[in-house]
């Protein structure tokens, strides 16, 4: 019976497991089998130099339909993911903040996320929120960012500075309070303030229920976002994972020094 | 026999038409907020007059067989005039807009705006043709269409035409035709917006421009409502 030993904690623990998982796009592979399990609670952040696949990664695991999936698994919370349309990943709870928010001319972030917000109640099988209840909960999550009364009213990234865009995902990650985040190059186009605030947010979502992927070139954003385990990805593979010391070796070294 | 609507010097006028399967129908604001329907004021030109206004709507439905012309004439220094319009097309629907705007005095300006959606087999031509007279300086004339095709079958043509004999005038035109953007519809998914909703919210907000020309706000109200459950079935 030694070999049917199943230790249930830690398995209940997996939120996130990624198995050989190989995708590409227009026939190029790019990713080409990759490894990873995330548990609950976990911090973990993706290094990797520019063009070795860290937001194929993220674009695969939201469910971008123009990256094919050519082999291997990924399991969220003993489901499979890949089978999932995106909104159902997202009604899951996986919340993709991208490297480049997209505008939506003419549609509001009220409208918006009130739009979101309620498609996931009536997917989960809840009403949908009052106006009042609503406003209430943007109006707190606004503040959790820093944004103005007006921005409510703006339409979707129209206009943002590269700051305002990278708060809106947080804005929007606080209001659908996902389980598990991937945040995609959320530091480039930061200023030091932006990035605080980002951060900031990120850190007081964070549960020991919760997970985060930080994907990332630089150093920087980690200095905030503080992860438990460190990937580098390279040319489509993870190639080496340790603790949070890593992310001071490839500062140092680069990652020409890192899984040769 | 054409029929000409006249708006007299400093008059103004707002309106709002809808076609559809069931002919040609004027919305009118009522005083009480309630909105009246008119179906037999129909006129193909317009001549206005020193300081005249007029705002005119068009909403075509899917299902309408519609043929649409309208000349306007601006003859009265200060005359403004702006026609849009919004046309639902699906099925087998054949839409023709044919706007001519003439800018005959100095001093006037128009402005059009055509946003469509196009479906099934459906063909659409529009043509609109601002004209400035030699005299007519300090005009002010733009025309825009715009059109997102929703299926492989529909058909959009557009053809701006400028005529253009006064030298100290400030006027453009825009066409273009395109499909539904899916990097945005990818974002919206990946936060929970089902794919249907998603096209939904981007072909409202694609039409939304217009919808804010119609000045009474009960006919919005029923113009949006309408609107809004007719983009839904495309």
């Amino acid at each position: 019976m030694d070999g049917m030993y199943v230790n249930f904690d830690e398995m209940n623990d997996i939120l996130l497991e990624i198995k050989g998982l190989k995708a590409g796009i227009e026939g190029k592979e790019i990713l080409r089998g990759v490894d990873l399990t995330v548990r609950k609670g976990e911090i973990h952040a993706i290094m990797g130099p520019n063009g070795a696949g860290k937001s194929t990664l993220s674009a695969v695991l939201a469910g971008k339909e123009n990256f094919t999936v050519t082999g291997g698994s990924v399991m969220f919370m003993g489901k499979d993911l890949l089978k999932m349309s995106p909104e159902e990943r997202s009604w899951a709870g996986i919340f993709l903040s991208f490297q480049y928010p997209v505008e939506i001319p003419g549609v509001s972030i009220t409208n918006f996320m009130k739009t979101a917000v309620n498609a996931r109640r009536k997917a989960c099988g809840q009403d949908e929120l009052k106006a009042g209840e609503f406003l209430k909960l943007m109006k707190e999550k606004m503040a959790f960012v820093q944004m103005k009364p007006e921005f409510s009213k703006r339409e979707v990234n129209v206009g943002f500075s590269g700051g305002e865009k990278k708060r809106n995902e947080i804005f929007q990650m606080a209001m659908l309070d996902p389980v598990l985040s991937i945040l995609d190059e959320t530091d480039s186009g930061l200023d030091v303030d932006a990035l605080r605030i980002v951060a900031g947010g990120v850190n007081t979502l964070h549960t020991p229920e919760k997970s985060v992927i930080v994907i990332t070139h630089y150093q920087r954003l980690l200095d905030y976002i503080v992860p438990d385990v460190v990937h580098v990805l390279k040319d489509g593979r993870i190639v080496k994972t340790a603790g949070r010391e890593l992310v001071a070796r490839i500062e140092a070294d680069g990652y020409d020094s890192i899984g040769r | 026999m054409e029929k000409i609507f006249n708006i007299y010097e400093g008059q103004s006028c707002s309106m709002v038409i809808i076609c559809d399967g069931k002919g040609r129908r004027f919305l009118y604001p009522g005083t009480e907020g309630d909105v009246s329907v008119h179906d037999d004021a129909d006129f193909s030109r317009v001549l206005m007059e020193a300081g005249a206004g007029l705002n005119m709507v068009y909403i075509v439905m899917p299902g309408a067989v519609a043929d649409i012309g309208l000349t306007v004439d601006l003859d009265g220094k200060g005359a403004e005039v702006t026609v849009s319009g919004i046309y639902l097309c699906d099925g087998q629907d054949r839409l023709s807009i044919r706007m001519d705007v003439r800018h005959n005095v100095p001093d006037c300006r128009s402005r059009q705006l055509f946003k469509g959606l196009a479906s099934g087999t459906s063909s659409t031509d529009f043509y609109g043709r601002i004209t400035v007279a030699q005299d007519a300086q300090k005009t002010e004339a733009y025309q825009e269409n715009h059109s997102i095709i929703l299926s492989d079958g529909a058909k959009v043509e557009t053809r701006p035409q400028l005529e253009i004999y006064a030298d100290d005038v400030r006027c453009s035109h825009g066409a273009t035709v395109g499909r539904l953007n899916e990097e945005e519809q990818f974002y919206m998914r990946s936060r929970g917006i089902p794919a249907d909703e998603a096209r939904v919210l981007q072909m409202i907000s694609f039409l939304s421009p217009i919808m804010d020309n119609i000045e009474d706000v009960r006919t919005r109200e029923i113009v949006m409502e309408t609107v809004s459950a007719a983009v839904r079935t495309l």
